[in-house]
């Protein structure tokens, strides 16, 4: 008894306790729930059935069903547009605000601080604000569109089937960007400044700079920042709800939201709970993508 | 012999502040030139306004002839070794050698003999497919100044190159980079605080204070004539004494302001009760032979080296003495010790100028 007691406060228990601690916490609070969606994906559940555990085991009917369903090839060719679109366009521009920023002029620090406040929004308050700005008769957007002369008529973004999965990318970049710009910035200042001019000294211009020290020295932060965005964007749910709801008729509809739907709408547990066996699948991907590029950092 | 750089009346503010001041230079082709003085002295700003790194806010700066005052630093053609030695962490040693090269468009064949060729001369033969992070600090040293050596420049500019080396490192890469310069045929801008390094390697030295050139010249002639004060304390290891003094009544004596008063020759006639600061360096004191004139003090303390012995008196200001031999001086005795009246420098007690004597 006393050994256990010295090897908890003075030894390897200690360690085990530090570990085990967490390690409790997170198999109780995410651990039981993933495998918990991982067996209804495998059983006929139904709002009877809900309350109980054992329920019959229906094997990979679940998946084959949803396959067969008209929807779930195009929500899931929505998901891919929705992901690379808003990846694309957040890193794009997050980049080029950190590198602006990155120049230093007089109040960088201050406005790069100011442009926060997109990233601490609630999701549901950034689609409302997007349901103005895209509003078909009265909205600011298409107004300037209108009045830069590239649109003749009116858009209706949110119930335009061939915009509406765009509105959402739009909302969605907007509140992702400065999230990339702040990562971004963290790895643009990690550079040692004498690289750069060492390679002036060289005889490199800014462009060739760009190309041979920036970018090289940034992999590991741009693989981070692409495997988190890829997480962070099969999360959205949020502006879904608040901007096009999924319509109309699933042309803005993703996997993330259509699983609530079936789930908590349609009470389908068994086909939610599948769709989000598969998109955990992707997630696991982006994960280990993420972890692989945080370990290959190349310090100097 | 054509200057390779040449420096008029240049000066650089930052703000309100002159960081440079009316700087007048000439570096001939082929010449080792050592930049040295205290940190802020502007010896830094100096290297890189040369470089191109800093602009300079007036005066002219021509680079073999040209004017080059606003040209940025990738049009300049001189090669710099950073402190830091700023390699490229994502490159290997034969990407960092080449990299020059490479932007200049230099076909992959002709990079590739190019590096091969100065590794054999710096000795980097089997290190080219490393990476940085996998080097010592001396061969990260070599790969900064190979990066330097390949591409064959119109000068090259250290800073402070061997600041991050251990000691015995350092002494030997000093005499490397100065075999190099010599085989190269190099022109070549030093900066440095340490001016053994200074006086070991450079051809001429300029010794820098607050944005000012103080003296510059051949090292010796820095160590046996400096023109000041500060000069004369910043030149020489361990530093120069000095001792507040006034001259005697005839001029032919200096009186010094010891805790004991003390007398020695004056190297020159001098005016009357004026009052001079008395420079003499550690090396010059010796023990004085029966009846020589000295200074007499007690001995406070005595370090020996093995080679050589430093003997602090207790004095104030305190007295350093250094003999090149086995001392069998004891701490706690009195001893006089004697200087050559041509060794002993006089400077003038308010300006800290140098007081020429005939």
């Amino acid at each position: 008894m006393k050994r256990l007691t010295s090897s908890v406060t003075d030894g390897h228990g200690f360690d085990a306790v530090l570990v085990g601690v967490p390690f409790t916490f997170l198999f109780l609070l995410s651990g039981l729930p993933l495998l918990y969606n991982v067996l209804m994906s495998f059983q006929e559940v139904d709002m009877f059935s809900l309350g109980s555990f054992i329920r019959p085991f229906v094997g990979f009917e679940n998946y084959a069903d949803l396959f067969r369903q008209p929807e779930t090839v195009p929500i899931l060719i929505n998901t891919v547009i929705f992901v690379l679109g808003s990846i694309a366009g957040q890193f794009v521009i997050g980049f080029g605000l950190a590198l602006f920023f990155w120049t230093n002029f007089p109040g960088a620090s201050w406005l790069r601080g100011l442009f926060l406040v997109s990233w601490v929004m609630p999701g549901l308050v950034v689609g409302a604000i997007w349901n103005w700005i895209l509003s078909g008769d009265f909205g600011v957007l298409n107004f300037m569109l209108r009045e830069m002369g590239l649109i003749s008529g009116n858009i209706f973004w949110r119930s335009d089937p061939s915009f509406s999965l765009w509105a959402v990318v739009l909302a969605n970049i907007w509140l992702g960007t400065s999230f990339n710009m702040i990562l971004l910035s963290v790895g643009l200042s990690a550079i040692p400044g004498d690289l750069y001019e060492a390679a002036e000294m060289d005889g490199a211009n800014a462009w060739h700079r760009f190309w041979t020290i920036t970018l090289p020295m940034m992999r590991s932060t741009i693989g981070a920042i692409i495997a988190l965005g890829l997480i962070f964007t099969l999360q959205q749910f949020d502006l879904f709800a608040a901007i096009t709801d999924g319509g109309p008729n699933n042309a803005s509809n993703v996997a993330q939201y259509w699983a609530w739907d079936l789930s908590f709408r349609q009470y389908d547990f068994g086909r939610g709970a599948t769709i989000s066996v598969i998109m955990t699948g992707f997630v696991m991907l982006a994960a280990m993508v993420y972890v692989r590029s945080t370990r290959h950092e190349v310090r100097g | 012999m054509t200057n390779q750089i040449e420096l008029s009346g240049v000066n650089k503010y930052y703000g309100a502040y002159h960081a440079l001041k009316n700087i007048d230079l000439a570096i001939p082709k082929g010449s080792f030139v050592a930049l040295v003085g205290p940190s802020g002295c502007g010896k830094s700003t100096l290297l890189r306004s040369l470089a191109g790194l800093e602009t300079i806010s007036s005066g002219d700066l021509l680079i073999a002839g040209e004017r080059m005052n606003g040209v940025p630093p990738r049009r300049r053609d001189l090669a710099m070794v950073f402190q830091s030695y700023a390699l490229y962490p994502h490159m290997t040693v034969e990407e960092n050698l080449t990299y020059s090269l490479k932007i200049k468009g230099v076909k992959k064949a002709e990079r590739k003999k190019a590096a091969d060729d100065v590794a054999a001369v710096t000795g980097l033969k089997d290190l080219l497919s490393r990476y940085p992070r996998e080097l010592s600090g001396g061969q990260r040293q070599r790969v900064a100044m190979s990066r330097a050596i390949i591409r064959n420049p119109k000068a090259f500019l250290f800073d402070e190159p061997l600041s991050n080396l251990d000691a015995a490192l350092r002494v030997h890469m000093r005499k490397e980079i100065r075999t190099l310069h010599d085989r190269l045929g190099a022109t070549s801008v030093y900066v440095t605080h340490d001016q053994v390094e200074a006086m070991t390697m450079a051809d001429h030295v300029v010794v820098m204070r607050q944005g000012i050139v103080e003296q510059h010249g051949a090292p010796l002639d820095l160590y046996d004539r400096p023109i000041n004060r500060f000069v004369a304390g910043f030149i020489g290891s361990p530093a120069m004494n000095f001792i507040d003094a006034q001259s005697s009544a005839d001029g032919r004596f200096l009186l010094l302001d010891l805790q004991s008063p003390q007398v020695l020759p004056a190297p020159a006639s001098l005016p009357p009760d004026q009052r001079v600061v008395v420079g003499i360096r550690p090396e010059h004191l010796r023990p004085a032979a029966g009846g020589e004139e000295g200074l007499e003090f007690d001995v406070a303390a005595v370090e020996s080296t093995g080679s050589a012995s430093y003997v602090t008196a207790a004095t104030s200001p305190e007295i350093v003495v250094v003999l090149n031999e086995r001392s069998a001086i004891r701490r706690g005795e009195r001893v006089r010790f004697a200087v050559d009246t041509r060794q002993i420098h006089l400077f003038d007690a308010t300006t800290g100028q140098r007081l020429d004597v005939p």
